[in-house]
Parts: C-alpha cells; sequence; structure tokens
C-alpha cells in the first residue's frame, strides 16, 4: 500500500491514545466509603470473561478509529492485490511498454487488447499517483520520450502497436542511462508486458549488469510490472516460412511453404489460408491439429506470368490475437546461385564445388574456386556465399569476407591442415585432436540454422558421419552440432548472422561428410540460399532494427502498416520499395512460438531491487492505483459505532431501581 | 405534647399533621391492656357484632338476645368484638452501612424520620411505642410504652443513634421475636443488607411469634444505579476491608448481584407476608409513610 501524503503516517503513534488515557484514568482513582459491599464483592466473584474481552475489544477499536483515522488523511493508494510495496508519490515515472505483436491479443472477441488495456492502467494509475515528470519507453535507441500528461499514454501514435519484439534488456539499459543522467528522485519504472520469453530474453547475459547497475543508483527505483501473461486461448499464428519464384516454359508460378502455429493446443481445425498476390486472391484450406501446420511447396500460378517481383499477402481468419493473422511477402526471380569456393586441399575443393554446384530445383549456378591467393579476381557482390577451406582471411582478404557477411552473405570455414595463429572475427582455429578413433557428432540442432530438419520434419543424419579428426575451435561461438566429447562439430560465431564454422574437412582422411553427402549438401545449399536473399531484389525482414532501412525517405510503403507514422516505419508489417527492391516487413518468428517467461524467472531478474507485479488481464475494467481512503473513513465509523454499541450499559431482565413492591404485593 | 419546646431534626410537625389524618392499624389481632382502635383476639364491648353463642349459666343475663329467644325459643348470648391498643416495636439498624447517603439524606437520617413519624402516630392514637436499635447486636432498646414520656425517650434514642459497626440483623431479629412477648406491629427500618436465605428465617420467627411485621428496605439511588465515571477504592462502612475496581468495569455485574438480591428479597416477603416497603432515600418520607399507613387502612376495611 502506498500513500500520497506519507509524512502523516508519522502521526501513526497516536493510535496509542486511548491506550494512555485508560492508564491515566487508572491511576486518577477516587475513595469512596460504600455500604452496599456485599455486591461488589459478588461482582468481582462473577465470571469476568465477556467482560474483560468487551473491555479490550473496546480499546482496540478506539486504537483502530484513530489509526484508520490517519491512514485516510495520508491517502492510501490501492495498488491491487500483489504489489504491496511500500512507497510514496514517485519524482518520476518512467512506463516502458511492450508493444510486440502478442500484445495486441485479447481476452474477448472485439474487447479490449492486453496492449490497450496496459496503456490505459498505467495512465490511470500514474494520474492517481502525479508523479512529476512521466516518460514513455518504447524503443531503446530513443530512450525515454517525456509525454505532458499521463492520460497522453493512451493516445500517443509511439505507444501503439508494432510488429517487433520489445527487446526488454535494451530498453532497461536505455532506462537506466536515462535515469542516470536525467532523472533526480525517486523513480518508478512501469512495465507494461505480457512476459513473453522473445522480448525478455531471460538469457540475455546483460541482465546481471542491468541488475547491478540499477541496485547502484544512487536513487531509489522501484519496479512495477502490469504483466498480461495469459495466452489467448484459440489464437494461431500464420508465416510464410518460404516463397520463391519458378519459371516453367512461360509460365511462372510462386511455391511458398506456410506455418500455422498456435501455442494453446486446441481441438483440430481446418482454417482457411487466403493468398493476395497482385489483387488475386486464393484460398486454400489447412487442417491444424496440434501445435503446428505446415503447407509446404504450396503452388500459386502467377497470371501475369510477364512479372517477375511483386508482393503479395496471407491471411487465416480473425482470432484473438489480429497482429499475427497476415503476413506479408515479396517475390523475384532469383538471382545467379553464385558461390566461392577457396580450399587449400584439392579434395576439400572438389567435394564443397559439386556440393555447390548441384542446386535442388533448376536455378542458375555458378561455383568458382580459386586458391586463396588469387582471391582478387573475384567479384564479391554477386557472392552468395562463400566456403573456405584453409587459413583465416587475413588482410584485403579478410575485409572483403566480413563485407560479405554483413550485407548478408554467408561464408563457411573449414579448418587448415597447420592451423594458423588469425582469427576471422573473434574465431580462431586450434588444434587438431589426433584420435585415432572415429567419433561422430551427440546432438546438434534440429529447429533452426544449418542443420534443422527437413521441411518434411526429418532430421539429418549427420549422426552417420564419422569424424576422424577434429580441429578445435577458439573464440566466442554458439555451437550447432557437437561431438561426443562436447567439443563443438558445427558452430556459429555469436552475435554474428553468417559466420560457421565446421571443425573437420571433407576430405576422407578428416570425415566421412563427402561420402555420407546429405549432410555437408544441406549445409552447403542452405548457406547459399541464406546468402541469396541479401542479393535478391525482394527480401524479408523481422520488423525493428533489421528493417531500420526502411524509415528512410526514399522508401515507399506500398502495403500495410498505414498506422504508423513514416519514422517507424520499420517497426510496423507491410511492403516497401525502392526503386527495383522490394522489402517484406513481419513480425519475427519468434513471436508467434515464444512462451511466457514464468513469474519467478521474471522475479529473478529484479532481484535486489524494488519489484512488485501486478497481474492482469486484457480488458480488465478495474483501475490498479485506486485511492481508498473512503475505506479507511468507513473502517473508522464501524470502529466507532461498534465501540459505542459495546460501550452501552448492558440491559437488565429485572431493573433494580424501577420496581418498588406495593404494600397490598407484600401482603399477597 | 413537648413541654420544653425540644425541636428533632427528624420530625415535622406539618407532614405529622398531615399523615395523623389516617391511623395506623395492626394487620392482625392485638392484644393490648386498654381498650384502643384496634381489633382484639377476645370479645368485647364494642358496637361490632361479633357472632351468637349459647347460653351458659353465669353468663351475663344483659347480654341475652331476648329477641332470638322469641324467634327460636333457645337462649342466645350476643358477643361483640373487643377494641384494644397495639404495641408498635420500632427496630432501627443502626448498622455502618445505614451512614451511607448520596443525596442530603443518609439512610439513618431517613430511617429516624420514619421511626419518629411512626412512633408519633401511634402514641397519639394511644398505642404503645417502643424502639430497639440493632447493629452486629440489640445496641439499645425501649420496651413498648404508651406514655407521652416513654415517646420522648424514644425520640431521645433515635437522636443519640450513631451507625457503626457490621449488620447481624437476622440475629437479631430472632432475638426481638424471642424478646416481645406479647402480639405487636415490629416496624424494621433497614437496609437489609444481609443474606436473604437468614432474613426470611427471622421473618418467619417472628411471623410465628404473632407479630405484625412492617420492612421499610431502605436503599439509595447511588446503590441502585451505581453510576461512577472513574476507577474507585471502595471502602467498607462496617469495618471490611476495601475493593478497588473500575465501575465502568464491573457495572454490568454490580447490577446482576444486585438484581438477583432484590429478588430474593421480592421471594422472601411474599412467602413471609411481610408488610414491605422497598424505599430509595431520595423520595419524600411523607409519602411513603402515606403508601404504607393507607395500604393498611385499606387492608382492614377489606377484612
Amino acid at each position: 500500500m502506498t500513500f500520497l501524503q506519507p509524512w502523516l503516517l508519522a502521526a501513526l503513534p497516536l493510535m496509542t491514545l486511548p491506550l494512555i488515557i485508560h492508564l491515566i484514568n487508572q491511576r486518577r482513582f477516587q475513595t469512596l466509603p460504600w455500604a452496599a459491599m456485599q455486591f461488589l464483592l459478588a461482582a468481582k466473584a462473577l465470571s469476568r470473561g465477556y467482560s474483560r474481552l468487551r473491555h479490550w475489544l473496546i480499546m482496540a477499536l478506539r486504537m483502530l478509529a484513530v489509526a484508520a483515522l490517519i491512514l485516510a488523511v495520508a491517502r492510501p493508494l490501492s495498488r491491487g492485490w500483489l504489489a504491496l510495496a511500500a512507497g510514496g508519490r514517485p519524482d518520476s515515472a518512467i512506463v516502458i511498454i511492450d508493444r510486440s505483436p502478442s500484445m495486441q491479443a485479447r481476452q474477448a472477441a472485439g474487447g479490449e487488447s492486453k496492449l490497450d488495456t496496459g496503456r490505459r492502467q498505467v495512465a490511470a494509475a500514474l494520474a492517481t499517483l502525479r508523479a512529476d515528470r512521466v516518460m514513455v519507453v518504447v524503443d531503446p535507441v530513443r530512450g525515454p520520450q517525456e509525454v505532458a500528461a499521463p492520460e497522453a499514454i493512451v493516445d500517443l501514435a509511439t505507444t501503439g502497436p508494432s510488429a517487433a519484439a520489445a527487446d526488454l534488456p535494451s530498453l532497461m539499459r536505455a532506462t537506466y542511462d536515462f535515469i542516470r543522467e536525467n532523472a533526480a528522485g525517486t523513480t518508478e519504472v512501469w512495465i507494461c508486458s505480457d512476459q513473453r520469453a522473445n522480448d525478455w530474453r531471460p538469457d540475455d547475459g546483460g541482465w546481471s549488469g542491468i541488475r547491478d547497475a540499477f541496485a547502484k543508483l544512487p536513487q531509489q527505483v522501484r519496479f512495477q510490472l502490469l504483466a498480461y501473461s495469459a495466452a489467448a486461448t484459440g489464437n494461431v499464428a500464420v508465416r510464410v516460412t518460404s516463397v520463391r519464384l519458378e519459371t516453367l516454359g512461360r509460365d511462372r508460378r510462386l511455391v511458398a511453404t506456410i506455418t500455422l502455429s498456435r501455442q494453446t493446443e486446441g481441438e483440430s481445425v481446418a482454417l482457411p489460408v487466403k493468398f493476395e498476390i497482385g489483387g488475386v486472391t486464393s484460398a486454400v484450406d489447412v487442417k491444424l491439429d496440434g501445435h503446428e501446420a505446415v503447407l509446404a511447396n504450396h503452388v500459386i500460378p502467377l497470371e501475369r506470368s510477364a512479372i517477375t517481383r511483386g508482393w503479395g499477402r496471407v491471411t487465416i481468419p480473425a482470432d484473438a490475437d489480429p497482429a499475427d493473422n497476415d503476413f506479408y511477402f515479396v517475390y523475384d526471380v532469383p538471382p545467379p546461385r553464385r558461390s566461392v569456393v577457396v580450399a587449400e586441399d584439392p579434395a576439400s575443393s572438389r567435394v564443397l564445388e559439386l556440393m555447390a554446384g548441384i542446386p535442388a530445383d533448376r536455378s542458375e549456378v555458378d561455383v568458382e574456386v580459386v586458391k586463396p591467393d588469387s582471391l582478387a579476381t573475384i567479384d564479391w557482390n554477386t557472392v552468395a556465399a562463400v566456403f573456405w577451406q584453409g587459413s583465416l582471411p587475413e588482410g584485403r582478404n579478410a575485409e572483403e569476407v566480413e563485407a560479405l557477411v554483413k550485407r548478408g552473405g554467408q561464408a563457411v570455414f573449414f579448418p587448415p591442415e597447420r592451423p594458423a595463429r588469425g582469427e576471422f572475427m573473434g574465431c580462431s582455429w586450434g588444434e587438431w585432436s589426433d584420435d585415432a578413433k572415429a567419433t561422430t557428432a551427440e546432438s546438434w540442432r534440429t529447429d533452426q540454422d544449418l542443420l534443422a530438419n527437413t521441411l518434411a520434419g526429418s532430421a539429418l543424419p549427420l549422426g552417420e558421419v564419422e569424424i576422424h579428426r577434429s580441429c578445435a575451435l577458439r573464440g566466442d561461438l554458439a555451437p550447432l552440432a557437437t561431438l561426443a566429447e562436447g567439443e563443438p562439430l558445427v558452430a556459429r560465431a555469436a552475435g554474428v548472422d553468417g559466420v560457421t564454422f565446421v571443425a573437420t574437412t571433407p576430405a576422407a582422411r578428416d570425415s566421412t561428410l563427402a561420402t555420407e553427402g546429405v549432410v555437408l549438401y544441406a549445409i552447403v545449399q542452405r548457406a547459399i540460399d541464406r546468402g541469396l536473399q541479401s542479393l535478391g531484389n525482394a527480401r524479408q525482414l523481422d520488423a525493428g532494427p533489421a528493417a531500420v532501412e526502411v524509415n528512410e525517405v526514399a522508401w515507399n510503403r506500398v502495403a500495410g502498416g498505414d498506422a504508423a507514422p513514416s519514422t517507424e516505419a520499420g517497426w510496423h508489417a507491410g511492403v516497401f520499395s525502392r526503386g527495383e527492391r522490394l522489402v517484406a516487413v513481419n513480425r519475427p518468428a519468434t513471436e508467434d512460438t515464444s512462451p511466457a517467461v514464468a513469474d519467478e524467472r521474471i522475479d529473478a531478474l529484479f532481484r535486489g531491487l524494488s519489484f512488485a507485479r501486478i497481474s492482469g488481464e486484457a480488458g480488465d475494467t478495474d483501475g490498479i492505483v485506486q485511492e481508498i481512503w473512503r475505506a479507511f473513513l468507513i473502517t473508522m465509523l464501524i470502529a466507532l459505532a461498534v465501540e459505542g454499541l459495546l460501550s452501552l450499559p448492558r440491559s437488565h431482565a429485572h431493573d433494580p431501581a424501577g420496581r418498588r413492591t406495593r404494600p397490598l404485593e407484600a401482603a399477597a | 405534647m413537648f413541654t420544653e419546646r425540644q425541636t428533632r431534626s427528624f420530625l415535622d410537625p406539618a407532614v405529622l399533621a398531615r399523615l395523623a389524618a389516617v391511623p395506623l392499624v395492626a394487620r392482625r389481632p392485638m392484644v393490648g391492656t386498654v381498650s384502643g382502635r384496634h381489633a382484639s383476639p377476645h370479645r368485647g364491648s364494642s358496637v361490632e357484632f361479633a357472632e351468637y353463642r349459647k347460653y351458659v349459666p353465669g353468663d351475663d343475663l344483659r347480654r341475652l338476645d331476648w329477641r332470638a329467644f322469641g324467634r327460636s325459643d333457645r337462649h342466645y348470648v350476643k358477643e361483640y368484638e373487643a377494641d384494644t391498643n397495639l404495641r408498635l416495636v420500632l427496630v432501627l439498624d443502626t448498622s455502618g452501612s445505614m451512614d451511607f447517603g448520596s443525596g442530603p439524606l443518609t439512610k439513618i437520617d431517613y430511617a429516624r424520620r420514619i421511626c419518629g413519624a411512626l412512633g408519633y402516630l401511634a402514641s397519639q392514637q394511644g398505642d404503645a411505642v417502643g424502639i430497639t436499635c440493632v447493629a452486629d447486636r440489640v445496641v439499645r432498646s425501649l420496651p413498648p410504652r404508651r406514655s407521652p414520656v416513654h415517646l420522648r425517650l424514644v425520640f431521645d434514642l433515635l437522636d443519640e443513634a450513631k451507625p457503626a459497626g457490621p449488620t447481624r440483623l437476622p440475629e437479631v431479629l430472632h432475638e426481638v421475636a424471642e424478646t416481645v412477648r406479647q402480639r405487636a406491629v415490629v416496624a424494621i427500618v433497614s437496609d437489609l443488607f444481609c443474606d436473604p436465605e437468614s432474613l426470611a428465617a427471622a421473618f418467619s420467627h417472628l411471623r410465628f411469634r404473632r407479630h405484625d411485621v412492617a420492612a421499610f428496605h431502605l436503599l439509595d439511588p447511588q446503590e441502585l444505579a451505581f453510576e461512577f465515571q472513574r476507577p474507585t477504592r471502595f471502602l467498607d462502612m462496617e469495618g471490611g476491608g476495601s475493593i478497588f475496581a473500575d465501575p465502568i468495569d464491573i457495572a454490568d455485574r454490580y447490577q446482576r448481584a444486585m438484581t438477583e438480591y432484590l429478588d430474593a428479597i421480592r421471594g422472601i416477603v411474599l412467602e413471609s407476608a411481610i408488610d414491605y416497603q422497598r424505599i430509595t432515600v431520595d423520595e419524600p418520607y411523607e409519602q411513603v409513610l402515606a403508601r404504607f399507613l393507607v395500604g393498611r387502612a385499606v387492608a382492614r376495611g377489606l377484612r
């Protein structure tokens, strides 16, 4: 419970006044000669249980009445059942709003979304608390933005729904920076979120630093989490996993893979999935059992086959969360599958060249095999992926490969025969293992990345690949596959999307990657596929920082994101064009499947800080902070009334003063 | 009658003059020594017919009813009620508790007025008046006599009575019942602060001795109401110890004990046929005595 006038609580000791008066009264006794002693003795001898109880009840009620009066004038605030953190009116209030797509879920059809409910409740709470300054944080780059009045939070365009994940750690960092530099006095940080793991990233190593930084702040900072963690029942999300344009003679067609997913398992339903491409609509029913359904390689003939580039949208019927009911995609004639194989070892070079030169479809393929010292002849701007077996690139070569990776290309490194000391993007080769015995991969990531399961759901036969020797990896790496000893077999450079290390070579002396060619083929082709995405004129981007480029004036909005200001275009789903380039911006994939973080986990993130959680539901009409002085006044009145009743003299069946015996009665 | 014009603080001539209009009568036949206005158990020469009785030799022929003889040819003697005087024994409680009074009058002051007025009225109608002052024993006593001089002695005794000591009223009443040999009106003026059971036995004893018992039960308003605001140390006026109590705390239990006691007294007086008057000392005593006298007069008229 908090108070708007907490200093008045200093008067709480006054509640002992009745007790003090009672004790003083006890000392001020009188002495009286008394005749009717026999009745006093009888009164003393009678049971005192109820009388003593009544006496102390009266005393307690008087104290309660005084306490209730003092509490009432201190203007208490109710903050729900669980949030009983002490504290008064804050000097500054910073509101962190998670406006990710999952926050648009509704509890009932046509009801208020979690985001709207949260904004309204936070605005009402801050209006009651009357903080001097109110700031809103929705973007870590811009940091807290001051609003004129708490009520403005509800209508502010920047607090509206977006397609991007929230990135709570970054928002917290921005909040911390702001408090450290600007805010003085008590600060209250309100977080309005549905606790999704992809927004909170509880495994982010930065949380401990954030926690420590807040704990060290000189001013008092209180955190209030307004949590709407209940998952929307029956909500289904639609996503285009892949789309490609195929040309068959003079006809063109789109081959799209659609994923339907839901977090709460429900009964089997057949959902009509509607495609809108160039103004033409088609639909197909997809049966959803369990959590996920995949419509793989769905073919959509294009009527105007002359058009090679365009965009489309997939929609499903409205449900609890409207934000994940549609998905934009763009398509274009795929660029040539151009890759470069740089290898010291001819055996490896040959295998990699073969793997890269056999595409899964009839795409145009170009594989260039060069020696490390002949790289200057390569036009890196058209390369989708580079497969590098040998010492890590250095000098100008390293710069070229880095540029390739940064623009979205892929680099897959295989170890050299003699590992050198050089490193690439913080990673380097160690020593070769000299185990004579062959080993196999113990585990690998099957959900995503280069070793993911096939579209049919089958796992790659990585376990069948024998590894005769492997080279150790050093640096900040995220393993995709590990050997039995725990050493990484395939790993990605952490923090960089596009640099992969394989700890052995396809050469027969090192492994059976070449003979058990499926795994290596999948790695190579998937790397080329991923690299191609950066080369084409049509690209899919996740909303948020990854799509920040579409905020530029040169980009035109083609579809979607109407409500968003142009400076925030990259945070909203839609299609954007710039010259010949098309970009489809959609919510991140994790947004569809990410579960809510457990309350205990959230509590752990704020351990050591003043933190309280208020659980809410979308559509809650109650305020989270209310003045409840009336309740205390009523309590006081009830206490006084009961005290008055208990203090009344007890009625007697026979009133000794009120009866007189008539003589005739006596005679009778 | 007051030759020296001696004034008594407990006597108000105006009150006495008004009360003299109603005679003090006994509710039971009295055995007096002289003729008076009270019924006697014996036949006498009053004008009030009592009964016919068969003539026996030796009866006064003047009392023979010749008309009855003429009608029945049998000799009957006509008998009349005898009128006699009564003996009024005033029993005044002079225990320490009688000194209590929250108003202008203490209980002993009030008792003096009751006794003085009754004694005067009885004396005026030719009845014998005696007084016994009691506490834990018979403190002082004057036997019933008819003379005005004796009445003065009674008044003197009333003047000199000082409340002191504990109460042992039941025991003293047993003693009174034994010492007053002839039938009398025994008027007890006391606060009756004693055990009701033993009091009942004493009343029965007095009734057994054919006394007409009247009890004036004096109570102070504060004893009934028990309304105090401050914690109080109560000192026993009859020499007992003291009790410290918060009156607000124990008022209800005190009232309960008082009610039980008064109920017990009420039961006793109904069983013993005592002429019982419960009096709070803030009532005018004239009103109390008028009610007492009229009540007895009416009761006699009904007989």
